[in-house]
């Protein structure tokens, strides 16, 4: 009888040790796929957005190429973008660590979700290529051209040109309006309004029947870009639709450009998702301007006026060589011509652009990067006297 | 007393039995678990060589697009595959000014070279001929033999940080190479290769 009771405390014992047994060991294995999960979505977050960068560095380094990338399986994920403190962050929402660019301008709307992304890349030039612009937009996103300026005109041309590169027709999905009226979001994930004429206004709304259209869009996805001015006064306003039109930025920010077709920097204000982005990337620029200036004139030019660089080298050249015929005069159009000569052009360049960076506050492009224009357009002509006139050898 | 011992010792064989089973499952465990990582770390090594592969492509095609290198003129747009050596030879300079806080995150642990390999000699020969008293007499300036070497960029992977050394990958470029300091009234050009490694 003993015995009996003994077997069976044994038998339940054994089946308790192999259901605990068995269960430790399950949840070793479970264990191990779930973290093996979690790390192949890791691992396939990190190759997304591997692939992102290397397809946006190619992208941007192609001047003047349009480029439409098939998203594929990754349509239903949320890209984001934004940039803080002169660092331009994208990565999918909520998922993994964001790619972090110092260097490169990206001007994208704050968020894209699209089966196919569009980049474009512009040269940005101050008066000598600086950087090359990267803009990236959706094929979902809507741009209602409302006004009809120079600007316009360029733009909408611009957008429609074959891509030199790629030899393929880019919809920029876009629509020109005379009234606000005509406003039809469609089944767009987001719209942005271009006001080439800057009749937006704060507290300005959008008609009846246009608000019931663009209802189902969540906030933020309604965002409009308003143009004042017109050459190197033309400044911008960012605003947001929440139950009328809202600014974004407190002041209108500067566009600093030289003008012309295919404006980089007023493109750039148009595929930009907010002032932020535009500022942020534009600070990226004026950066680069600097170091660039540096090369072509060197560090002392802006402080104690000793050319150097790329200048001092062609002066030195001619300094050595006065047998050739033309170096009387290209000396005069480098270093003496009291008109406009290049070394005092880039030496003015050099300091209008380090007083911008020095300036530049979050928020707001400073007045003094708008002298960047005119010392840019002085500088222009310099080079054009050099190379043209003098037939010597040009700084860029 | 005899069915006792008898129950005792089967008792010690089935605790025998489930040592050995726990044994050779932890065993095997432990096999399962070594193989496991040796292959994680295989697959990291070749993730991390593809990293560098993929880096070495994305720094070679900024470099060949950098704004302080290409050949421009005027606002016309900047001739392809080429090097204005003008700036070339100012940018290392540039580069040691303002590395840490711009040109690391354009090209992180990398280095950046640029090689003329052709004309070696008549780059910078200067031949003068001249006639005193029916004599021809020939000078010859060389100011350079042999190749050409500009290191642009050269910033190693800290050894201290890892145990392991690192590796190095390069790529190469061929490009052309504008210099307009030579000659005067032409434009020179030169033939060479951008190599950029990277340290992974």
């Amino acid at each position: 009888m003993n015995f009996s009771k003994k077997a069976q405390v044994e038998v339940t014992f054994n089946w308790i040790y192999i259901a605990i047994a068995g269960a430790v060991i399950l949840l070793f294995f479970a264990g191990i796929i779930v973290k093996q999960k979690i790390a192949s979505e890791q691992t396939l977050d990190r190759d997304v957005m591997r692939i992102m960068e290397n397809i946006f560095t190619a992208a941007q380094i192609s001047e003047n190429t349009k480029t439409v990338i098939d998203m594929g399986g990754l349509r239903d994920y949320v890209f984001y973008f934004n940039c803080e403190e002169g660092v331009s962050k994208y990565g999918l929402e909520g998922r993994s660590m964001p790619v972090e660019d110092q260097a490169n301008p990206i001007f994208a709307p704050n968020k894209i979700q699209s089966s196919l992304l569009i980049t474009w890349s512009v040269p940005y030039k101050l008066p000598f290529k600086v950087i090359d612009f990267l803009f990236i937009t959706s094929s979902n996103t809507k741009y209602f051209l409302w006004g009809k300026t120079p600007l316009s005109q360029d733009f909408s041309r611009a957008i429609s040109n074959v891509s030199s590169e790629s030899k393929i027709k880019v919809d920029f999905n876009t629509a020109e309006i005379q009234d606000l009226s005509e406003i039809n979001p469609g089944k767009n994930f987001q719209m942005r309004l271009i006001d080439f004429e800057g009749k937006l206004k704060t507290g300005d709304k959008l008609p009846t029947a246009v608000e019931e259209k663009i209802a189902y869009l969540p906030p933020g996805r309604v965002t409009a870009v308003s143009f004042h001015g017109a050459g190197a006064s033309t400044s911008i306003t960012y605003f947001v639709y929440e139950n009328g039109w809202k600014e974004q930025n407190k002041k209108p920010l500067n566009v600093i450009s030289l003008g012309g077709e295919s404006d980089a920097a007023l493109y750039a204000a148009i595929f930009s998702g907010d002032d932020s982005i535009y500022q942020c990337n534009m600070r990226k620029a004026f950066q680069r301007l600097s170091y660039l200036n540096e090369i072509y004139g060197g560090p002392e030019l802006a402080t104690k006026g000793i050319p150097g660089g790329k200048l001092g080298e062609i002066i030195s050249f001619y300094k050595a060589r006065p047998e050739l015929l033309m170096t009387s005069e290209c000396v005069n159009y480098l270093t003496e011509d009291p008109n406009q000569n290049v070394q005092a052009a880039l030496q003015s360049h050099q300091n209008s652009a380090n007083a911008c960076l020095t300036l530049f506050t979050a928020g707001e492009i400073p007045t003094e990067c708008t002298e960047l224009v005119s010392t840019a357009v002085n500088l222009r002509e310099a080079n054009n006297n050099l190379a043209e006139r003098g037939d010597c050898i040009p700084l860029y | 007393m005899n069915m006792k011992s008898h129950l005792k010792k089967k008792g010690q064989l089935h605790i025998s039995e489930t040592i050995a089973v726990l044994f050779i499952f932890f065993v095997l465990v432990v096999f399962g678990l070594i193989f496991y990582f040796k292959y994680t770390q295989y697959a990291l090594k070749e993730e991390q060589n593809q990293l560098s592969t993929a880096r070495a492509i994305r720094t070679t095609s900024k470099v060949l697009f950098l704004p302080e290198l290409a050949c421009t003129r005027g606002s016309a747009e900047p001739e392809d595959d080429c090097i204005d050596v003008m700036k070339l030879r100012q940018l290392n300079a540039t580069i040691n000014r303002h590395l840490q806080e711009y040109y690391y995150n354009m090209f992180g642990y990398a280095k950046i070279s640029v090689v003329k390999v052709y004309p070696k000699e008549p780059w910078a020969v200067q031949t003068e001929i001249s006639n005193n008293s029916g004599n021809i007499s020939f000078n010859l300036n060389v100011a350079a033999l042999g190749e050409e070497r500009w290191v642009v960029y050269d910033l190693p992977r800290p050894i201290n940080l890892t145990k392991e050394a690192y590796s190095y990958s390069s790529t190469y470029f061929i490009v052309t190479l504008r210099d307009e300091a030579i000659g005067g009234e032409k434009i020179h050009y030169g033939f060479g290769y951008i190599e950029v490694g990277v340290y992974g």
